[in-house]
This record gives C-alpha cells, sequence and structure tokens, in this order.
C-alpha cells in the first residue's frame, strides 16, 4: 500500500498509539500463562439478529451450569430501540440466574489466564472504528500464543479465529471490558478481594442470602485475613435464620481479630437470638467499650439484650 | 420482637453503605453492621460524586421504558441493578455501547472497514480471514 494511504488509515483509526498488550505476550509469554488453551465444552448460540448481548450471557450461563437461552434472556437484556444490551444489564442479570459477574482486571493476559482456567469470557467488542463503532459482545474460549490466535463463541460463528492483535484493537475500542460469570461457590482465577466482596455485594440487597452466603465463604477460604468476607458470611446466615452458624462465624472472625466491634456487635445479636443472653450481653458490653464509627449501634443492641433479659 | 426488627434494620446494611458512600449521615439504630459497611470502610477511596440511588432509579426505567422495553419487566429489571450498576447506567441508557450487531454500513464506509479488516485493525465482515503467521 502506497504511503498516502497508510497515513491516512492511521489518521482514520486516530488515537491509537500506545503499544498493544498482546505483542508483549507474543514475544516473551509469562510463565504462569500456558502457550494454549481452549473451552471445547462451552455451548454455542447462534445469535439472532443484534441480538448478542442475550446470546453470550447464555452461553456463559449454561457453561456455569444456570440453564438459559438467549430467547430467555431477551427481556431481561434487550433494549428493542437500542438494539443491543448494556454491560450494566448483562451483569444484572447474571446474578438474577445465582451467578457471581466478576468485571476482570483491563488486561489481555487477565482474560487469558481466566480462559486458561477453564472460564469462558465475555467481552464487547468494537469491531468498527472509533468514529463509526459496531458494538458486539462475543465470548472467549481459547488462544493459542505460538500461532498468535484467540478463539471466540461469536455471532453466527461457534469458532471465530482472530489474531490476537485484532482483538485487541476491537476491544481496546470498547474500553477494555471484560466479565466471568462465576457459580457462587466458585472464585475467578483473576479475582481480588475487594472487587469480588463488590460483586458479591448485590446479592445481600436481593435478599439472595443463600448465593451471598456460599460466595463469600469462598472468598474467605481464598482470603483468610478478609473481614469483609468474614462478615458477609456471618451476616448470610444470620439474615437466613441460622444463629448457631453465624455465632460460629463470627467467633471464628474474632479469634483472628480480636476486639473487632462489629464482629462483636453481630455475635451479640446472634447469641441473643438463639436464647443465649447472658453471652449476649457479655459480647455487646465488648462491643460498647471497643467502641468506634458504630458505636450508638452497639449501645442500642446493649439495651435491646438487657430489655429482654427484663433489666 | 425487638430482635427481630434489628434484623429487619441489618439488612439495611447495605442502604447504610449506599449511604456512607454517599458521605451522607445516617441515623444511629441497632441491628447488624452490614458487610457494605464493613467492606466502605476497607476500601480506600470511595467516588462522592455518585447521584442518589432513588432517583436515578425511576430515571432509568423511563429510559428502558422509551428504550421500548415492557414496563412490567422494565420494573424487575431497574430492581436487578446494583447501585453500582445503576449509577453506571443513569442517564446514558442512549448513548453507551450496546453490543449489537453490523448492518446498514455505507459503500465509504464499506471500503475503509474492509481496509481496517484486512489490516485486522477492525473485524467486521467475517469474509476477511487474514492468513495466520
Amino acid at each position: 500500500m502506497p504511503g498516502g494511504a497508510v497515513l491516512a488509515l492511521l489518521l482514520l483509526l486516530g488515537g491509537c498509539a500506545a503499544p498493544l498488550q498482546s505483542a508483549r505476550l507474543l514475544d516473551t509469554p509469562p510463565a504462569e500463562l500456558s502457550l494454549a488453551a481452549e473451552l471445547t465444552e462451552v455451548p454455542f448460540f447462534p445469535q439472532e439478529r443484534y441480538q448478542c448481548g442475550p446470546a453470550a450471557l447464555a452461553t456463559v450461563l449454561t457453561w456455569s451450569g444456570a440453564e438459559a437461552s438467549p430467547e430467555d434472556l431477551l427481556s431481561e437484556v434487550y433494549l428493542p430501540q437500542r438494539r443491543g444490551s448494556l454491560q450494566a444489564e448483562l451483569s444484572a442479570a447474571s446474578r438474577h440466574h445465582g451467578r457471581v459477574p466478576y468485571v476482570l482486571e483491563p488486561d489481555v493476559q487477565a482474560v487469558l489466564a481466566e480462559v486458561q482456567a477453564g472460564h469462558p469470557v465475555v467481552v464487547l467488542l468494537n469491531l468498527g472504528l472509533s468514529w463509526y463503532p459496531r458494538w458486539h459482545y462475543a465470548v472467549v474460549v481459547g488462544f493459542d500464543l505460538r500461532r498468535d490466535l484467540l478463539i471466540m463463541r461469536s455471532g453466527t460463528e461457534r469458532r471465530d479465529v482472530i489474531s490476537l492483535e485484532t482483538f485487541e484493537w476491537t476491544w481496546r475500542r470498547a474500553g477494555r471490558w471484560a466479565m466471568v460469570v462465576m457459580p457462587p461457590a466458585e472464585l475467578p482465577r483473576t479475582a481480588r478481594e475487594l472487587p469480588y466482596l463488590q460483586a458479591v455485594l448485590p446479592f445481600e440487597q436481593a435478599g439472595a442470602w443463600e448465593t451471598a452466603g456460599t460466595a463469600y465463604a469462598a472468598a474467605w477460604r481464598q482470603w483468610p485475613e478478609s473481614v469483609g468476607a468474614a462478615m458477609g458470611l456471618g451476616n448470610s446466615e444470620y439474615n437466613r435464620g441460622d444463629y448457631a452458624a453465624a455465632a460460629e462465624t463470627f467467633r471464628r472472625l474474632l479469634a483472628s481479630h480480636p476486639g473487632f466491634a462489629p464482629a462483636l456487635n453481630n455475635l451479640a445479636l446472634s447469641l441473643a437470638q438463639s436464647g443465649d443472653l447472658a453471652a449476649a450481653e457479655h459480647y455487646a458490653a465488648e462491643a460498647v467499650a471497643a467502641g468506634g464509627a458504630q458505636r450508638e449501634v452497639y449501645a442500642e443492641t446493649l439495651r435491646e439484650i438487657h430489655a429482654r433479659m427484663g433489666r | 420482637m425487638n430482635m427481630k426488627r434489628g434484623v429487619m434494620r441489618g439488612i439495611g446494611g447495605v442502604v447504610l453503605m449506599t449511604l456512607t458512600m454517599l458521605g451522607l449521615q445516617t441515623p444511629a439504630c441497632a441491628g447488624l453492621v452490614g458487610t457494605g459497611a464493613v467492606i466502605a470502610q476497607q476500601q480506600a477511596a470511595i467516588d462522592r460524586g455518585q447521584l442518589s440511588a432513588a432517583l436515578s432509579r425511576e430515571d432509568v426505567r423511563q429510559q428502558l421504558v422509551a428504550m421500548g422495553v415492557d414496563p412490567q419487566a422494565a420494573q424487575e429489571r431497574i430492581a436487578a441493578l446494583s447501585d453500582q450498576e445503576l449509577q453506571a447506567v443513569a442517564g446514558h441508557v442512549q448513548e453507551l455501547p450496546a453490543g449489537g450487531d453490523i448492518l446498514g454500513v455505507a459503500v465509504f464506509i464499506f471500503l475503509v472497514l474492509l481496509i481496517t479488516d484486512i489490516l485486522g485493525f477492525t473485524h467486521v465482515f467475517p469474509f476477511v480471514k487474514k492468513t495466520v503467521h
């Protein structure tokens, strides 16, 4: 191609100066990443016109063991006038089906690491140009660094094979958004503590305490020092009425974090629900003594326990 | 009975976290300290520029209906959104990327995209398959 045409093209493409992450991955593959992986058992739902969102979501939900067809998901994620689906609605719908949506780091390596761990990854792509966007959802199911390949369930193609660079150009123009949809007992390979806990928290809002509890328990196993995971587990057990289990969880948390006032307060309430008012009073008093931002909550807890004791 | 009421307020822990995140004062009440409050404390930076969740929920519902979603389904869909997702969507239903499909490409655009497809910058046309090195 003549130089002028190349220049004109670069101008059309615009703003794509930063080097590609995939170039580094192909040059020097990281030791922790295998050279190739493909999840052949991930199902495929060829999309109807415009409906790549429901198709991509059905693909990962079905892989995760939550049966859902693209037709089922239309009413949950499709916007008729926009002829497409929003990212936020894909994650919300995942929760609705009892799966934890986790948005990955904006890094090609994170996408490949999840695939290698056996988790298909939903990605948003801009197949067109920044000034002429063609938004599209696909599911990454494989890669081969030796041959510079990325494999996706995409549109009407069961096995759409493109180069890593083409993937990255199209992914980057869509803001590098990637998401895994996990059964609550399993963590994403690249999960970090706080983002993961925040992905679980909305289950509480929806009153899905069973799912929340399972996910918090998995997080606590992964991050034994995580106060948030332990509190989440205890609160989930409490809210589904299992006060004995909740008390045990708060006790375990206190063993590693002695004097942690929110756990003392919640332990006191769990014990009070189990009828052990004397022990409840003891821990509520400890919470009050520990004080902190929520000290008025602790004081109220102690007052209520005293009221139940007839004092 | 008091305890039961405490639990109900405990469920409101998430709401409390949202209010905390918004930098608003919350009245003191007995009950479980919510998971959200603990997580929020762990978090270093919290975006305080967020809108009121209650206001934007109705706003988003109306936008979904305007985008052709059945009113009943729209109600369920906004209920499913977390506060974070709601903030991402509020006011942007029109312009946020909505994954769809490729159609109606004009001739000029077609040529541009054809060339960029061949170069591997774009991936619009399935019939453009580059040789793999």
